[in-house]
């Protein structure tokens, strides 16, 4: 395979990263604010610290909380 | 050999010297090491004592409370709460430990947010939250005049009216939850300025190091991986940061995806630099973060919901992940047996840490790790959003929603966040079952490398496996991720609830293995995009049989979920659903 030249490499950096952080950072946005249902969502988030990127349950206070509110409720007393 | 070398295994014959040598063996002392000392700091050395002593005195005002009243006191929550605010990760090592291990904070406009905050920006936030606090405080200061009045009126009857009994304990649970709603405003006026840049160098050097000796055990270059590894833990950081952003967090789109899409621009556009590949040691970094991960494994948190949660989150879960392995070898003919595993556990399971689990044990190439957790990303953001909109469009109880949303959607953020949309039960309930759920990556991780090494790769060479040729051919760090998973339950559940929460939860894991295992995954995820070739992943979703898998298996997901929680909550445990 031909090494393409680092000009050529740097503009395809440049174009791929651009890409990917306009998508997120402008499109997201502009679709979060324009949707009621997903601005009402981000403000809850937002709000309640909850974030939906941490993936096991030690890395959620959610469940915690969770935990300790389905211990006490399935208790007797 | 090439292509070999992508695959998350060692080679060669079983020796002594494996111990000492080989990447699982390495990861496991490494893995441990770091346990035995969190241990050692929490429990011996640390507050273990003065906890077990406060919780005592704490359980006895409880069960005096319990004996005088027929309903949860004022005196038995304030002792509650007083149990609850001792943590581990309180102490002089959980501070310690928690700042050189920090990760760039969340930000919305300037992405330097997440490194550097003044102390005007930190005052600027407080008084923003401020009024919202005053009013909770308020609010919280009227609802416990309430509940101590009316406690009092029942203590006046002796607690035998069984109207003023329910009038107190009403407005003790108003109380309750205005205690909660203070709490949560609490932590929005509690911001301090920070600079994470000198604690991210000395965590760079303190992982380079960790990780340099055990390259240097294993006969590679570490003066080689050193060079690379500045340019790799770069690239996890401005992972954390990129993905720090609050609408990019919304999505579900973090440090872990960032990290891979970061690394892949680079590698397939101006190229990863060669003298930093040495430093991509993808598989090192996963085998030590799930011994790790393995003390987070608690299989005493499975009856945190009953029988009902046990139901919904360990019989469908396996009955999915079979059915879809089988449905992708027998229907989609799926060419590659991991891809097909590694996608039936993200997809069944949970999401991505039982992908880096399942893709380890079957020792899985990184790209078909990669493709597995960019479906699961994906499907996670849409369910997260359409899951709760459908559950109110249709009026499902808040709780069967909630173990539906539990048992279906991969990552356990995007859950507790799904759940709190559609309301607080759902989330409780929500949660909890994805915790349960959780749990199983362990038993996952060993049955598939079980499975792997006497049926898949036996078969595939066309021969009978002996019980030596298991043992060589077994991924050994999982025995590490299972033995640190038996140690903490055992532990944790010897220690009881209120003590466990404390040491184990909140200082051992929370306060020192879970922070480091947080960070080996980061560096394993940028790894795998600085040593990935965007063709080499095109290869793999051919066809788009990985997405048709992924769909197919969570279809069946969703129905057998349903099923299963309305089963199990309203026709066969009605009164569990009733406590909740």
């Amino acid at each position: 395979m031909t090494e393409k030249s680092l000009s050529v490499r740097l503009k395809n950096f440049t174009l791929v990263l651009g890409t990917a952080l306009a998508f997120v950072y402008l499109f997201l946005p502009l679709l979060t604010t324009s949707c009621g249902i997903l601005n009402r969502m981000s403000m809850y988030l937002d709000d309640n610290g909850i974030d939906p990127t941490r993936y096991y349950y030690t890395d959620v206070v959610q469940v915690k909380e969770s935990e300790d509110y389905l211990r006490f409720a399935l208790e007797e007393k | 050999m090439a292509q070999e070398s992508n695959v998350v295994i060692d080679h060669g014959k079983s020796q002594w010297s494996d111990l000492w040598k080989k990447e699982d063996f390495l990861a496991i002392w490494l893995g441990f090491i770091i346990i035995a000392v969190c241990i050692l700091a929490y429990t011996t050395y640390g507050p273990k004592a003065e906890f077990a002593e406060k919780i005592a005195a704490a359980n006895q005002i409880q069960q005096a409370e319990l004996a005088k009243a027929p309903f949860k006191t004022i005196a038995w929550h304030n002792a509650q709460d007083a149990k609850g605010k001792l943590k581990g990760s309180s102490s002089a090592f959980g501070k310690f430990a928690s700042h050189w291990t920090k990760t760039p904070g969340s930000w919305k406009t300037n992405p330097l947010d997440s490194l550097v905050r003044s102390e005007a920006q930190a005052q600027a936030l407080n008084e923003k939250g401020m009024a919202k606090y005053e009013e909770a405080k308020a609010k919280l200061e009227v609802a416990l005049a309430a509940a101590v009045s009316a406690e009092g009126v029942a203590a006046g009857a002796s607690f035998q009216d069984q109207g003023l009994n329910d009038e107190a304990s009403a407005k003790i649970a108003e109380w309750r939850a205005a205690h909660k709603a203070a709490g949560d405003a609490k932590k929005k006026v509690e911001n301090k300025p920070y600079n994470y840049v000198l604690s991210l160098i000395g965590l760079c050097i303190f992982i380079a190091i960790i990780f340099g000796a055990g390259i240097a055990l294993m006969g590679k270059s570490a003066p080689a991986f050193l060079q690379g590894f500045a340019i790799v833990f770069l690239v996890a950081v401005l992972a954390y940061v990129l993905g720090g952003q609050a609408i990019s967090k919304q999505y579900g789109f973090g440090a872990e995806a960032w990290g891979v899409l970061l690394g892949m621009v680079i590698a397939n556009t101006v190229g990863t630099p060669k003298w930093v590949l040495p430093a991509c040691e993808v598989e090192f970094f996963i085998k030590t973060g799930l011994v790790l991960l393995g003390a987070e494994v608690l299989f005493n948190k499975i009856v945190a919901i009953g029988t009902p949660g046990i139901f919904v989150a360990w019989v469908v879960t396996p009955v999915v992940l079979v059915c879809t392995y089988i449905f992708g070898q027998t229907v989609l003919k799926m060419p590659s047996k991991t891809l097909n595993i590694v996608i039936s556990a993200d997809m069944s399971v949970c999401g991505t840490s039982a992908a880096i689990a399942t893709a380890a044990a079957c020792r899985a190439k990184k790209e078909e790790l990669t493709l597995s957790i960019g479906l699961s990303l994906v499907f996670t953001a849409i369910m997260m959003i359409a899951m709760p909109a459908f559950i109110k469009a249709v009026g499902i109880p808040e709780v069967l929603g909630g173990a539906w949303m539990g048992g279906t959607i991969d990552s356990t953020g995007a859950v507790a966040a799904a759940g709190a949309f559609l309301g607080q039960k759902a989330m409780y309930v929500a949660a909890t079952i994805k915790m349960i759920q959780n749990v199983m990556i362990g038993v996952t991780a060993f049955c598939v490398a079980v499975y792997w090494v006497t049926k898949v790769e036996a078969t595939d060479a066309g021969h009978s496996v002996g019980v030596g040729e298991i043992w060589h051919r077994f991924p050994k760090f999982v025995l590490g991720f299972i033995a640190a998973s038996i140690i903490f339950s055992i532990l944790d559940q010897n220690m009881g609830k209120d003590l466990g929460g404390a040491i184990v939860d909140h200082g051992i894991v929370r306060g020192g293995t879970r922070l480091l295992r947080g960070w080996f995954f980061a560096l394993s995820f940028a790894a795998i995009g600085l040593s990935t070739n965007f063709r080499e992943l095109a290869k793999y979703f051919k066809g788009g049989k990985p997405l048709i898998l992924y769909v197919c298996g969570q279809s069946l997901n969703l129905v057998l979920t349903l099923a299963m929680a309305y089963l199990m909550f309203y026709v066969v445990f009605p009164e569990i659903t009733a406590k909740i």
